[in-house]
């Protein structure tokens, strides 16, 4: 397999696995059906990671984002940060939560509620994606608690380190919940060797295929 | 009375938790500790029937509580609920001799689940 795809098309598919299960976990707290566009997994550089991220905070979170991230060390090493558009959380936790949405009532302020429960989604969907990566490849991962922000003015600096030595995985995760569309981001900063790791160990287990 | 200890460190947690077991569990009563120590702590003073515990918690892993809880009693019923899909971590916790290990989040039918091993293995 690793012979014949290239990069991309082999995390695109290892990660979809994750993606899927995520929306399936979302659609049970959830309790109602997520429509979810399959991602393709882009793998930058640190210079075009930059560039790439800092195009989707400005034109599509409008430079407010909440993140939410953990990281994951062992054999893997790397950061997972899932990015939502602010503007669209109160609504978003609030169907989590099966509470009815006001938005004329809904301040711009989040509660400590509000920060448990995506830092809760946050480590659920994240779970499902490396965990589901790590089972893929036999390579076990173990993960930092999550933790869960708001930035105002975000820019690419805050979600990735731009070592030589690091890569830049985004995946765009548009998704619609019976109308509600959210246009997010997963970015994984992760270190060289483990993105190297992950496609020997393809290669040793689908040898030719 | 059933007594039953949730540790989770997100309250979002406890309260689908809590919420989906009330379905399936007649005569019961439920605790909360929001890491693995004070789960510990918690587990020593109230002595639950059950223990719900989490994985990935600050102060004090749930691997690491289940361990000390284990020590302290043996018979110890222990129920794993996280988010950790790795079949590694699986394996090492069930290995410690909890009850089961479900995958979060909680929804009808593992609770449905739940509540019937609870039932059947109730300290009689």
């Amino acid at each position: 397999m690793a012979d014949k795809l290239n990069s991309s098309d082999i995390m695109t598919e290892l990660f979809n696995i994750g993606v899927g299960q995520a929306a399936n976990t979302l659609s049970d707290i959830i309790g109602k059906r997520i429509d979810l566009s399959i991602p393709n997994v882009s793998i930058l550089n640190p210079e075009k990671g930059k560039h790439v991220l800092d195009q989707y905070l400005a034109q599509v979170a409008e430079g407010t984002v909440m993140v939410s991230s953990i990281s994951f060390d062992q054999q893997l090493e790397g950061r997972v940060s899932l990015l939502f558009p602010a503007d669209k959380m109160h609504q978003f936790i609030a169907l989590c939560l099966h509470e009815t949405w006001d938005e004329e009532a809904v301040t711009k302020e989040f509660t400590d509620i509000d920060y448990d429960t995506i830092r809760e989604i946050g480590n659920i969907v994240i779970n499902s994606m490396i965990g589901e990566l790590s089972n893929a490849v036999s390579i076990p991962v173990k993960y930092t608690l999550p933790e869960i922000d708001v930035l105002d003015h975000a820019c690419a600096d805050h979600f990735v380190v731009f070592g030589d030595s690091q890569l830049v995985l985004i995946m765009y995760l548009d998704f619609d919940i019976e109308g509600t569309e959210i246009a997010g981001a997963i970015v994984i900063n992760m270190a060289l060797n483990s993105l190297e790791e992950i496609l020997d160990q393809i290669n040793k287990l689908y040898n030719g295929v | 009375m059933t007594k039953l200890l949730i540790v989770d460190d997100s309250k979002f947690s406890q309260k689908i938790t809590r919420s989906f077991l009330d379905r399936y569990l007649d005569d019961v009563t439920f605790d909360f500790a929001d890491d693995g120590q004070a789960g510990l702590e918690k587990f020593d003073a109230w002595h639950p029937d059950y223990i719900i515990v989490d994985l990935l918690m600050p102060k004090l892993r749930g691997q690491d509580m289940i361990k000390q809880v284990k020590l302290s009693d043996p018979d110890a019923r222990v129920i794993v609920l996280s988010a950790d899909v790795q079949h590694h971590v699986r394996e090492e916790v069930e290995s410690l001799g909890v009850l089961t290990f479900v995958n979060k989040p909680l929804d009808d039918k593992k609770a449905r689940e739940l509540g019937t091993l609870i039932g059947k293995s109730s300290r009689g």
